[in-house]
């Protein structure tokens, strides 16, 4: 049998798997019917079964080259990427995260450098008020002493929903910067956890000194917790990553940052939703005229909801750990 | 992890499910910077319009900050998940990419599934450095990444274990008809049982491939290194163009001609069934590929 008989047999079978590819392109393949697929699979490994011997068969580079794309863009279709699924992903928020967060000992670093820092930078710029000024800048200061220059009820509702896209965007994104800044080693997650802790530090310790402590503290009470929580999850598992790049347990390099990528993003997933909670407080309930123990309320709420979740739901059970947990904790 | 040590280029090996090995070419920075470059632009376009229909419908409504916050959470989504939501639900496409005919893939070659596509683009920041704000990125930190290893993979590439393939458009093509009086001349002194071992056939097929590049003087000085001894043994006269000779036992080997062959043609196997699918080759691939449960 000759090359030029060969293709003119396969021509129809090629071109009608291309066919059925366009149509799974445009089209998505819950519009083909049974036989339609069950027949594009018959064309898929009838072309992989040419390709297989395209070489023995002589044929010519050209055809060799299309047939590549061909079996390539019919695998492409058989083997579609997996959507999110919503079991998948409440277990894995209500299950995996806690539990890997818990024994991780990135999450404790990044735990410890942002409430040390912040603490640090807190009293200090509580007790000297030049260190608070070189900290948060003079600008800044300015800025955020004339917004509490006023009792916090006065904003209507609607300015609310404002505010609530505003915290989500700026503090979410601030957040994901931040894990995706500790891929750099850890270092880059590392400064940066740095820098927010101590500028947070510097406004807590010096709107502390100043007239408008009050109305500051009134506000910042309710979502305090969800926020703070959520930033230190983003530099944790930022650093996971990083740090997966300098402790291999004997993997490469790169196959060790994959795993940890991966586990890291539900955490991810997990440290967005709560950056949106954090957002739906602060921009309904904080600045709302209900009184201090009410928001005191919602403040003792959030911390008895991330401790269930962070000791209840993740106190370690036995099961397989993941990357980083501490090997010398027994379940 | 699939790594390939023969590889030399930008084309890279995928072993399919079915046993196959087909092959990708990665997309290199110039290839990914405009599908880049289209998707920042969409995204703008797409922030601009929501903010401007969004203002103009809640502000009728005298609810104007209200589509502000809708609209900062659009944004939000916009600068994060533009890319993974595209990327997961366009399997590893973003309206850049597709027009720049590029796809994200594994690095075994599979789809990307959902976390990978959204890590990766939330890692994109990292690539992304250093940035001059607000929209200056100079992707060095990818850039470099991409240099050094073999298939361009940014850092959030390494990360998700993804790559950025190329897809090609080739266009079936039948087998190549040299129509030249002189060569159709020729084909007849070929005996018909002329059969060349595997790498002659391969030879030829690529020398008829290309002559169409080369002055005739040229064609001559490539073909002389098969022509000369291939003219002896078939025992041809001397003024044989060695061009043409080539051009004809090309035909002969790879071309039907439509008078019948005075020996008869060589067994062909059955006629392959398109309705089935089934290849009358899978029974010798899999005899050829040892004992696969597959045919």
């Amino acid at each position: 049998m000759k090359v030029s008989d060969l293709l003119e047999a396969r021509r129809e079978n090629w071109s009608a798997l291309e066919q059925l590819c366009k149509q799974l392109e445009s089209r998505g393949r819950r519009r083909l019917d049974a036989s339609a697929v069950s027949r594009f699979a018959a064309l898929y490994r009838s072309a992989c079964a040419d390709l297989a011997l395209a070489d023995a068969y002589q044929l010519p580079q050209e055809t060799i080259r299309y047939l590549h794309q061909l079996v390539g863009r019919a695998h492409n279709q058989l083997y579609r990427s997996r959507l999110f699924h919503l079991s998948t992903w409440t277990r894995q928020l209500l299950v995996d995260v806690p539990q890997r967060l818990f024994g991780d000992r990135a999450v404790r670093l990044a735990f410890v450098v942002f409430w040390g820092i912040f603490l640090l930078s807190g009293v200090l710029s509580y007790i000297r008020p030049d260190f608070a000024r070189h900290v948060v800048g003079k600008e800044t200061q300015a800025q955020i002493e004339e917004m509490y220059s006023q009792p916090v009820n006065k904003e209507n509702p609607a300015f609310r929903g404002a505010m609530m896209g505003f915290y989500v965007a700026h503090n979410a994104g601030i957040g994901l910067r931040c894990f995706a800044m500790g891929l750099l080693f850890g270092v880059g997650g590392l400064v940066a956890t740095i820098q927010n802790a101590a500028l947070l530090g510097g406004i807590f310790g010096h709107m502390a000194t100043t007239a408008q402590s009050g109305n500051f503290f009134h506000f910042v009470t309710a979502h305090g917790p969800y926020e703070l929580t959520a930033i230190v999850m983003a530099a944790g598992a930022g650093m996971r990553m990083g740090f997966a790049l300098l402790e291999t347990h004997g993997l490469t390099r790169i196959a060790s940052l994959r795993r940890a990528a991966i586990q890291s993003v539900p955490i991810m997933g997990a440290f967005v939703v709560l950056f949106a909670l954090a957002a739906l407080i602060e921009a309904f309930i904080s600045p709302s005229s209900l009184p201090y123990e009410v928001k005191f309320g919602v403040f003792v709420f959030s911390i008895v909801t991330l401790v269930f979740y962070f000791v209840f739901l993740g106190y370690p059970r036995g099961h397989r750990r993941a990357v980083g947990q501490n090997p010398d904790r027994r379940s | 992890m699939h790594t390939d040590a023969q590889q030399l280029d930008t084309r890279v090996r995928v072993v399919t499910p079915e046993n196959i090995a087909f092959q990708y070419h990665v997309a290199g920075p110039f290839r990914r910077l405009p599908a880049y470059l289209i998707d920042l632009a969409i995204r703008v376009t797409a922030g601009l319009v929501t903010l401007l229909g969004l203002s103009l419908a809640f502000g009728f409504a005298g609810l104007g900050s209200v589509g502000l916050g809708i609209w900062l959470l659009l944004f939000f989504m916009l600068t994060w998940f533009y890319g993974g939501l595209f990327e997961t639900f366009w399997n590893g496409q973003t309206p850049g990419k597709r027009i720049m005919r590029i796809r994200v893939l594994s690095v075994e070659g599979q789809a990307i599934n959902a976390s990978q596509a959204v890590l990766r683009n939330i890692l994109r920041t990292v690539d992304a450095l250093p940035f001059l704000y607000p929209l200056f990125f100079f992707y060095l930190v990818g850039l470099v990444s991409a240099t050094m290893n073999k298939r361009f993979q940014r850092l959030g590439d390494l990360a998700c274990g993804t790559m950025v393939v190329c897809e090609e458009p080739h266009w079936l093509k039948g087998v190549a008809r040299i129509n030249e009086p002189e060569v159709l001349r020729l084909t007849p002194s070929i005996p018909a049982r002329f059969q060349p071992d595997r790498s002659l056939a391969r030879a030829l097929a690529l020398y008829v491939g290309r002559r169409a590049n080369f002055a005739p003087a040229r064609r001559l000085q490539i073909a002389r290194y098969v022509g000369v001894p291939l003219r002896e043994e078939l025992g041809l006269p001397q003024s044989t163009n060695l061009d043409h000779l080539l051009c004809a036992l090309y035909n002969r080997v790879f071309v039907t001609e439509d008078t019948p062959e005075p020996n008869g043609p060589p067994a062909a196997p059955p006629a392959s069934e398109p309705a089935s699918g089934a290849s009358p080759f899978a029974a010798v691939a899999a005899l050829a590929l040892g004992e696969r449960g597959d045919a």
